[in-house]
């Protein structure tokens, strides 16, 4: 028996990229139209009584001050109740789960979760250079992003003889979904040879084995399973999540094939859905770099430890595969603006299970999407939602 | 010795000068004369089989220390372990801070102040871009362990002679030591004079003249010196001169770092130091072996040739344009006040309970393993392998790409993720690495120290 105690109604984004010309709001409101515009029998925005934005470094990123208060303004929900989630990269999936809880609660009928990251105001090298600057002043100097999950490639092709072209393979399908993805920031084919022969960004990790920094914004509409009636009649349900934690220094993780946090925040949400692995027919997780995607697909139980770079060599996750992982393109092709990334995915979950998804559109067979992201310091913190069709 | 070494040839082309013989010891970007003198401190203790609580006096001799004014010293003594109470000095002012710093130490082990002193002499002079001293200036330190008593030789005699008198010097807000006035006036009327005087002081008539270690500002002047110290009953020896032909003039380290060698070997060495107008001879008489003297050759060995243009950059003359990104947290602040004697030290906390080392102490208030909240805080080892790493190679000024992280299982059963301390190259999963003191950046002009790991070499090896 899955949780299914809230449902989504509606879910839109914009087209990711860097959006030069539009502002934190106006992509917060590009986002929230495209959301209400989704539900079936139309929606009434002031249907919404509580709103939680997801907004992961508005401060780095040139944005001061982004709170609670700033996107009710930018849609037109001045006064309504509205928090800002933040939890490093899990962001927007945990503030989905945030708002999943205040509808299942009872407090909150129908809920917007909004996500919103403007990266592009900032030049990407200072963006970079803020990272490798952050955190403890002597310990994690030096550590910009990439020092956060190439550790684990170096040690992933040690112990198991994944090679970079491996990883490559995960840059090729995620650009060729990101072909097919109208929303994508790029919709263009890489090569496993142009992978391997792109400049080198943080060894063994090369240009194209990194996601993009990326402006964009998503926004969910969530409300009960009994209310769902009145906006759709092709509801979507939240059959589980879970969410965990691990120690947020590189040099006290129990393990460098893989993340804890990911183990154990799929657990708990696998057993608040009420299956396995193996039920799940469409996967969006975090492939903020190559390796990240091959150690999530090992991490949520799709493959054997250590077979994550043969299994995406092979097409197991490509859209036709065994278990199609990103369709969407993923960080990879469709960007990491950091808070809307988990609601982008969740969307991409809400239009595959909905049959919604046009040329990228992957087999369900048993109705569940797995969404998950992982991320923070020392990548000590994980996210991971499951929507199903099933009304059970 | 730091890393580096630079061919005059390499600097007078650069010049438009005709090219000169030999090499200098430079320094990266992230050593100075606070991280070589650490290197020399260390190795000397560890050679002397004594532990850091037993010290009880550093004495620091050093033409230019990391702060004009503020800790350089305590944070030297922070690095070594050295106890809250620790008597000393840091000893600068000229190139003859050297000859104080032994001295000093010597008078008080003798008045019985100190059971125990290091005496520690490093320079990295930034000589004036363009001159002549740059084709000689080197970098490099040597340490001493002294204790009061018997032991392996002895500080037997001291001369001194001086007049105040203009040779290399650096003013009040400047940042280069400018190079002597007149060369040849500088040779007349004060070193040869002066040095010459002093050694003759330390020599009894009819006497052999022996080993002596001599300064050589100008990498021509020791041979002239030399020549005049042989006595009736035989030449002088220069103990240095073959290892400044490939080092320089390493300043207020030159004498100590000549004469290091020679303590393999008894008899007698006499150390001369110059500078700011002051001579001063000391003559140590070693009646066996020092341990760690038989060393020394290996430590002066070595060295990576390097272009001049990364030796500007390195000393901060050629800079990259653009703003470079600062610390999250200034050098003055609470945070580095809290966390400056366990990031100096490289303490762990070790749980009391269950015996986990945890790094840095200060954001570990619980046991990781097992929940207990009590903690000893202690020295992590230096020494273990490559559990994995990365080389960054798209970074920010004020970082040097290629730059690596390594996180390193210890052998101390510690685990901890540092910068590598070269371009990482040499670096493989389980390979054997060491751990260095380094300077980590200049922030807000505050020079931040801490630590790096090296691939560890054939020769550190036999060491350990």
């Amino acid at each position: 028996m899955s949780w299914n105690r809230v449902a989504v109604i509606g879910a839109g984004l914009i087209h990711m990229g860097e959006l030069f010309d539009q502002s934190y709001e106006q992509m917060a409101r590009g986002a929230f139209d495209a959301a209400v515009d989704s539900v079936d029998q139309g929606f009434d925005p002031a249907e919404i009584d509580a709103v939680f934005v997801a907004t992961q470094r508005g401060t780095l990123w040139g944005q001061e001050g982004i709170g609670g208060n700033t996107i009710p303004s930018a849609i037109g929900l001045a006064g309504v109740a509205c928090t800002r989630v933040e939890n490093a990269c899990p962001t927007g999936s945990d503030a989905f789960r945030v708002g999943c809880m205040a509808v299942a609660s009872g407090v909150h009928d129908v809920v917007l979760v909004i996500g919103v990251e403007k990266m592009r105001d900032k030049s990407s090298d200072e963006g970079l250079l803020a990272r490798a600057a952050a955190g403890h002043p002597v310990y994690t100097r030096g550590e910009s992003a990439p020092v956060l999950f190439a550790p684990f490639a170096t040690r992933h092709m040690h112990e198991f003889g994944t090679t970079r072209e491996m990883l490559a393979s995960v840059a090729v399908k995620n650009h060729h979904n990101g072909v097919l993805d109208p929303y994508a920031h790029f919709r263009n084919e890489v090569t496993i040879e142009q992978v391997l022969a792109a400049p080198p960004v943080c060894s063994p990790l090369h240009l194209l084995d990194c996601c993009p920094q990326t402006d964009g914004a998503a926004a969910i509409i969530i409300t009960t399973p009994e209310r769902s009636a009145d906006f759709t009649d092709h509801p979507v349900y939240v059959a589980g999540f879970g969410v965990s934690t691990d120690h947020p220094y590189l040099h006290e993780k129990s393990t460098y094939v893989g993340l804890p946090a990911t183990v154990e925040a799929s657990r708990r949400a696998y057993e608040m859905a009420g299956i396995g692995p193996a039920d799940v027919d469409v996967a969006e997780v975090h492939d903020c770099f190559t390796i990240t995607e091959i150690l999530d697909i090992e991490d949520l139980g799709f493959v054997e430890k250590g077979r994550g770079g043969v299994a995406s060599l092979e097409g197991e996750t490509a859209l036709d595969g065994r278990i199609p992982v990103n369709p969407s393109g993923g960080l990879l092709a469709k960007g990491h603006p950091i808070g809307a990334t988990g609601i982008a995915q969740l969307t991409e979950c809400w239009w595959q299970l909905r049959g919604q998804a046009d040329e990228r559109q992957v087999a369900i067979r048993n109705g569940f999407a797995l969404q998950h992201n992982v991320g923070g310091r020392g990548s000590g913190v994980s996210v991971v939602n499951i929507l199903t069709t099933n009304p059970s | 010795m730091p890393e580096w070494r630079v061919s005059v040839a390499d600097v007078d082309a650069a010049w438009g000068r005709s090219p000169g013989r030999g090499t200098l010891a430079v320094c990266r970007a992230d050593e100075d004369p606070l991280t070589l003198a650490w290197t020399a401190a260390d190795r000397a203790l560890a050679a002397s089989g004594l532990s850091a609580e037993t010290v009880d006096g550093l004495w620091w001799g050093c033409t230019r220390p990391p702060f004009a004014e503020g800790p350089s010293w305590t944070t030297l003594a922070a690095t070594l372990h050295l106890g809250a109470g620790t008597d000393g000095a840091l000893l600068a002012g000229s190139t003859h801070a050297g000859s104080d710093a032994l001295l000093a130490a010597v008078d008080a082990l003798a008045s019985g102040r100190v059971d125990t002193a290091i005496v520690v002499v490093s320079d990295a002079l930034l000589p004036a871009t363009g001159t002549g001293h740059e084709t000689s200036a080197g970098a490099g330190a040597a340490a001493v362990v002294l204790r009061r008593g018997d032991g392996p030789a002895r500080v037997v005699r001291a001369a001194h002679l001086w007049e105040p008198r203009l040779d290399r010097y650096r003013g009040d807000r400047e940042a280069e030591t400018r190079e002597t006035y007149d060369g040849r006036l500088f040779r007349e009327q004060a070193y040869l004079p002066l040095l010459g005087a002093v050694g003759a002081a330390l020599v009894g008539e009819g006497e052999p003249a022996g080993r002596w270690s001599v300064p050589d500002p100008d990498g021509r002047l020791a041979r002239a010196l030399t020549k005049r110290l042989g006595t009736s009953a035989g030449a002088a020896e220069d103990v240095g001169s073959a290892d400044r032909a490939r080092l320089g003039d390493l300043g207020s380290a030159a004498g100590l770092v000549a004469a290091a060698g020679a303590l393999a070997t008894p008899g007698s060495v006499h150390i001369l130091s110059q500078g700011g107008g002051r001579a001063s001879g000391i003559t140590v008489v070693v009646d066996r072996t020092v341990p760690g003297a038989d060393r020394v050759a290996a430590h002066l060995s070595g060295g990576e040739q390097v272009p001049y243009t990364r030796v500007l950059r390195a000393r901060g003359v050629l800079t990259p344009t653009g703003e470079s990104v600062e610390m999250a947290v200034p050098p003055g602040s609470a945070m580095f006040g809290r966390g400056a004697a366990e990031m100096l030290g490289l303490l762990a906390a070790r749980c009391v309970d269950c015996g986990t080392l945890h790094t840095p102490p200060d954001v570990h208030p619980t046991c990781i393993s097992c929940g207990s909240t009590k903690f000893d805080l202690v020295p992590l080892g230096r020494t273990g392998t490559v559990q994995t790493f990365v080389v960054n190679r798209t970074m920010p000024s004020p970082f040097e790409a290629p730059l690596p992280l390594v996180v390193v299982d210890l052998d101390d059963g510690g685990r901890i993720m540092l910068q590598g301390g070269d371009d990482g190259a040499a670096l493989e999963v389980g390979s054997p690495v060491e751990i260095v003191l380094r300077r980590y950046t200049v922030e807000r002009g505050v020079p931040v120290y801490g630590w790096k790991v090296l691939t560890r070499r054939p020769e550190q090896e036999v060491a350990s």
